[in-house]
């Protein structure tokens, strides 16, 4: 494959197509700012809430759980830009290229399957790992 | 049956220790004075082998202006305690005499879940205080209500108000009643390492059926607590009772559960010619069944669809309602209204089948059952729809009963226990039909009941249509709606019948008597009070939806945002059924 | 590099066809799903209805401009443009035919990743810019979903470069002259085509919006054009989604007597259809099965297809 440096040049349709979307949005969201009327009522300016008045904040601290799930993506998807890289270098590389990547991935599914084992791929709540339980595998 | 409870009753607590009233409904009736009363529920559940395991219902009278009645207890305000056995396939009635000046009883809720929010609607609606009641507060009325609606001496009618005005102070003061606060029901806002989220799945929620809401404590999406909220559909459906006559409350009846039609007349009806004595002709019978069964169709159908469409599979709902509209269209051929046909009056039904009848339910009953099949294809055996069903918002049958569920939901946990099999009305004890079961009492069951429902109605409506009787569709007695008039220019005495019962309605002698029967959700009771009057003195409706809703928080605790979906739809509940 | 390409005709072309055909696609939808469930669906503007979505962005316009007094006005308006910028500028890399495309880029299989990677921040801002509860539910689940699904999307797509040995989109379809790596890459597909619905937000995996449980989710406060950018968003996404299947899986242009032009059209539309099908079809996931379904089979299967597909790629060369 030929990866030279791309010139600016060939760069750009890309850069006017860009341009030309940015004008599409621009007039469109300008347009209706133009157009569009304006009026206030009261009950307009609260947010909705299943169509009555707020109960405690938005603003909170959260669970855990989405920290973790943070962690898994940098971890899982960093990881396989190293795999892209080894794919489109697939034939450059050979089978010692494979044997390497063979090793990565082996690395990364052991850790999916070390992640899974202790339950951190596993996000149900309490109960519902005690429900399904109960109730058993049905047919 | 019911000497045994009274004998097995005075044995334990004396003969002095209750007084002993008839109704028309047969059911025994036992007056207990207030400090009695928690130790003879205490008995009648736990100790009087087989217990009374159910509290059916719990509502209030007020006696003040009642005339007709003799040879009880001096009461203001009565208190009614109905329970069901279902061993005994019996039911007992404890009423206990409260006088004006000291409104309070103890509560029982310690010994029935349910109790709790039937104690709060009592509180509401006659003011009487439960001590020992865990929360207290207003349920069907807004909190910023003032006075106690059921009462006699608060107005009926809009007319006898000042009118009605919604300032924007008025608006803003209203709606900050309405703010949930978690103190209120002793949440605490904060956990150790995090905050919870409280948010408002309705009252204006797409799968709230209707205006219902459940304030959720969220740990994320995992529920920590939740409070059902109602209410916000109350109509006033008992107090309208009391200034309507016996018949022109029947269209009223219609639009409790809205979506079950003249499967609402049944026990009204029953109920009322209980208490006139009539005897319905077995033409008229055969026909109330096979619409009640019809309606029973309809409201499963639209149970059905709705359940897929609130566990996103967004197209069975479509299929179904053109089913549904076909049973409208029957419904519209034999009675000329669709939804609400207040098809069945006071000894029979408003009119005779229209000719040909048979082939149009003969065919859609031939129709039905191949889309039922596909149905199940298409819903019951996907596979996320069982993922998402199964396993999610279960509860025991010992618990259902302890929370007054009945229905479907109880029959998905594998209580086999049917009001039409067990104390079989209007006829159905020469039908031939299964009671179908579920063994989980998850949602996925919940559904397969109902649909399996769906194919005994079936059943019950070709029974209907091959043995329908000839004869008369109304019963040839002076208390029906509209009263016979077929000899009214020949005889003077059916001539002011007539009269009189056109002109006020009939005047049913005084009495009680509840009648119940097996209804799209569950068990439909009206408990009907009446002082020898042209109107009821007291209508009381007990809906299956009230005290199935009081679980929601048992059964969504620890699951997540989504399975509470699931379990609402599992329930199939209708606002107005509930807040009446 | 080929030539032809970038003109002004093609810009102009590709990106009101794109717009057009994205906006025609909510008759299209709304038609087919109305068939599909004995309905008629919007008949009532022009023939068969055909103006219903003229006549919608006209009433768009015309609607309040609102942005919610408590929102982080900013982040309110920018997020529904992130959507729509993506997915519009995503088409530059679509090799429609040869000879008609904006750019013959090198990279165009990472380009798109990157942009598909990029619109997820459109959902999460929404979310977060509407200080509304439902809001930020349905923005911590989108986050959570497309965080995951972007793992193995890029992973599933690796087979096709292995045996293509390029990123260059119009060098993959004329890798598959000889077939369609649909064959050897049966498991890839379907990995991508799962991660495609799951990026694009739609039915069944439109937990973010949940109209059951979550009302409308990220985009409850949004109205007018606003939330028209969204909307057509949503159906510029499955419309890449579509060409990017056409042209990774199933040939791209390459097709026997018609104009390549019009294979790649016929190609993608098919898998537009498809994608209205699923939605009309299919019930949602629990958030958590959705989430165990992608890191417990999606990513293991995405791995060891790339395993395997190495393998067989390097034995044969």
């Amino acid at each position: 494959m030929n990866i030279e440096a791309t010139l600016v040049s060939d760069l750009l349709p890309l850069i006017v197509y860009f341009g030309a979307v940015l004008a599409v949005t621009g007039v469109m969201l300008g347009g209706a700012y133009f157009l569009g009327q304006r009026h206030s009522a009261k009950a307009a300016n609260e947010p909705f809430e299943s169509g009555i008045v707020p109960a405690g904040d938005v603003h909170i601290r959260f669970s855990i759980q989405f920290y973790l799930l943070a962690i898994f993506f940098v971890i899982f998807d960093m990881e396989s830009v190293f795999l892209f890289a080894w794919s489109v270098a697939l034939r450059e590389s050979g089978w010692p290229g494979f044997i390497e990547a063979l090793i990565f991935i082996g690395v990364l599914l052991a850790a999916l399957i070390y992640l899974w084992s202790i339950g951190a791929l596993d996000w149900r709540t309490r109960r519902q790992r005690i429900d399904a339980q109960k109730s058993g595998r049905r047919e | 049956m019911s000497d045994r409870i009274m004998r097995e009753l005075s044995d334990r607590f004396g003969d002095g220790a209750f007084a002993v009233q008839p109704t028309a409904d047969k059911i025994p009736t036992l007056w207990v004075a207030r400090e009695h009363i928690r130790p003879f529920l205490g008995f009648l559940k736990n100790e009087a082998p087989p217990g009374y395991a159910m509290l059916f219902d719990l509502s209030a009278v007020d006696e003040r202006q009642r005339v007709r009645r003799q040879g009880l207890p001096a009461s203001a305000y009565t208190v009614v305690y109905h329970l069901l056995s279902f061993d005994r396939n019996e039911d007992i009635r404890l009423k206990v005499a409260l006088s004006g000046d000291s409104l309070s009883l103890p509560s029982v809720c310690d010994i029935w879940p349910s109790a709790n929010w039937y104690e709060r609607e009592v509180w509401d609606m006659f003011g009487i205080v439960f001590e020992g009641h865990p929360n207290l507060r207003r349920i069907l009325m807004p909190p910023t209500w003032i006075g106690h609606p059921l009462r006699k001496d608060h107005p009926a009618r809009a007319t006898e108000m000042a009118p009605y005005r919604l300032s924007d102070e008025r608006e803003d003061m209203e709606q900050e009643a309405l703010r949930f606060v978690p103190e209120e029901w002793g949440m605490q806002r904060h956990s150790g390492d995090s905050d919870f989220l409280f948010l408002n799945l309705g009252p204006n929620h797409p799968s709230a059926h209707g205006v219902f809401r459940v304030a959720l404590q969220l740990d994320g999406e995992e529920i920590v607590d939740a409070v059902p909220d109602i209410g916000y559909h109350h109509r006033g459906a008992e107090k309208m009772g009391e200034r309507q006559s016996w018949h022109t409350y029947i269209p009223y009846t219609d639009r409790v559960d809205y979506l079950g039609g003249s499967m609402n007349n049944f026990p009204y009806v029953l109920a009322v010619e209980r208490l006139a004595g009539i005897k319905v002709p077995e033409r008229a019978q055969v026909i109330r069944v096979m619409i009640a069964e019809f309606y029973r169709l309809a409201s499963h159908l639209l149970f059905y669809g709705t359940f897929a469409q609130d566990i996103g599979q967004m197209s069975p709902i479509f299929y179904m309602f053109i089913d549904r509209e076909k049973v409208f269209d029957i419904m519209e051929s034999i009675s000329g209204a669709r939804m609400h046909s207040s098809y069945f009056r006071i000894g029979g039904v408003a009119l005779d089948l229209p000719e040909g009848w048979d082939e149009r339910v003969r065919e859609f009953i031939d129709y039905l059952p191949a889309r039922l099949d596909q149905y199940d294809r298409m819903v019951m055996k996907n596979s996320t729809i069982r993922r998402r069903t199964q396993g999610v918002g279960t509860y025991t049958s010992a618990e259902a009963i302890g929370w007054s569920v009945t229905g479907a939901g109880l029959r998905a946990t594998g209580f086999e226990w049917d009001y039409r099999k067990a104390r079989p009305y209007s006829g159905y004890e020469n039908y031939e039909f299964d009671i179908p079961t579920g063994q989980h009492g998850d949602c996925y069951d919940r559904c397969a009941v109902r649909i399996e429902e769906m194919r005994q109605s079936i059943r019950i409506i070709r029974q209907c249509m091959d043995n329908m009787p000839a004869g008369p569709y109304k019963a040839d007695h002076p208390l029906t709606t509209p009263p016979p008039k077929a000899r009214t220019l020949h005889d003077i005495e059916t001539l002011i019948d007539h009269f009189l019962n056109v002109s006020w309605g009939p005047v049913i002698p005084s009495g009680e008597a509840c009648v119940t029967v097996e209804a799209t959700k569950g068990l439909n009771g009206y408990y009907l009070t009446s002082d020898g009057g042209t109107m009821s003195y007291r209508t009381r409706i007990r809906t299956p939806s009230f005290p199935h809703l009081q679980m929601i928080p048992q059964m969504c605790k620890g699951l997540m945002i989504a399975d509470l979906i699931a379990i609402l739809a599992s329930i199939d509940f209708v606002m107005a059924d509930v807040d009446r | 590099m080929n030539t032809g390409l970038g003109g002004a005709m093609d810009i102009i072309g590709i990106l009101l066809s794109v717009i057009f055909v994205s906006a025609m696609l909510i008759w299209v939808e709304r038609r087919l799903l109305a068939v599909w469930q004995d309905r008629l669906g919007p008949n009532r503007v022009g023939p068969l209805g055909l103006f219903q979505v003229a006549a919608d962005m006209i009433k768009m316009f015309f609607k309040e401009d609102w942005i919610p007094p408590f929102a982080d006005k900013p982040v309110f308006v920018l997020a529904p443009t992130i959507v729509f910028i993506t997915m519009l500028t995503g088409f530059a890399v679509i090799p429609f035919a040869p000879g008609v495309g904006i750019i013959d880029f090198n990279f165009g299989l990472l380009y798109f990743l990157a942009l598909t990677s990029l619109s997820v921040y459109s959902v999460v801002l929404a979310g977060y810019a509407s200080n509304n509860k439902y809001s930020m539910l349905g923005s911590l689940r989108a986050a959570a979903q497309t965080v995951s699904y972007e793992v193995f999307m890029g992973i599933s797509i690796m087979g096709v470069v292995m045996l293509s040995g390029t990123f260059n989109l119009r060098e993959i379809v004329e890798a598959q002259r000889d077939g369609w790596f649909i064959l050897p890459q049966f498991a890839g597909f379907i990995v991508f085509l799962v991660a495609a619905v799951a990026e694009s937000r739609r039915a069944p995996f439109d937990l973010p919006e949940a109209e059951q449980e979550l009302i409308a989710g990220f985009h409850i406060e949004y109205s007018g054009m606003k939330f028209g950018m969204f909307f057509v968003g949503e159906y510029l996404g499955i419309t890449l989604s579509s060409a990017m299947i056409v042209t990774l899986f199933f040939g791209g242009w390459l097709g026997p007597w018609l104009p390549p032009l019009v294979w790649f059209c016929l190609k993608t539309a098919a898998f537009i259809l498809f994608f209205i099908l699923l939605r009309g079809s299919l019930p949602r996931p629990r958030y958590d099965q959705l989430m165990t379904f992608g890191w417990k089979a999606m990513l293991p299967v995405a791995l060891l297809n790339l395993l395997a597909t190495g393998a067989v790629a390097l034995s044969s060369a």
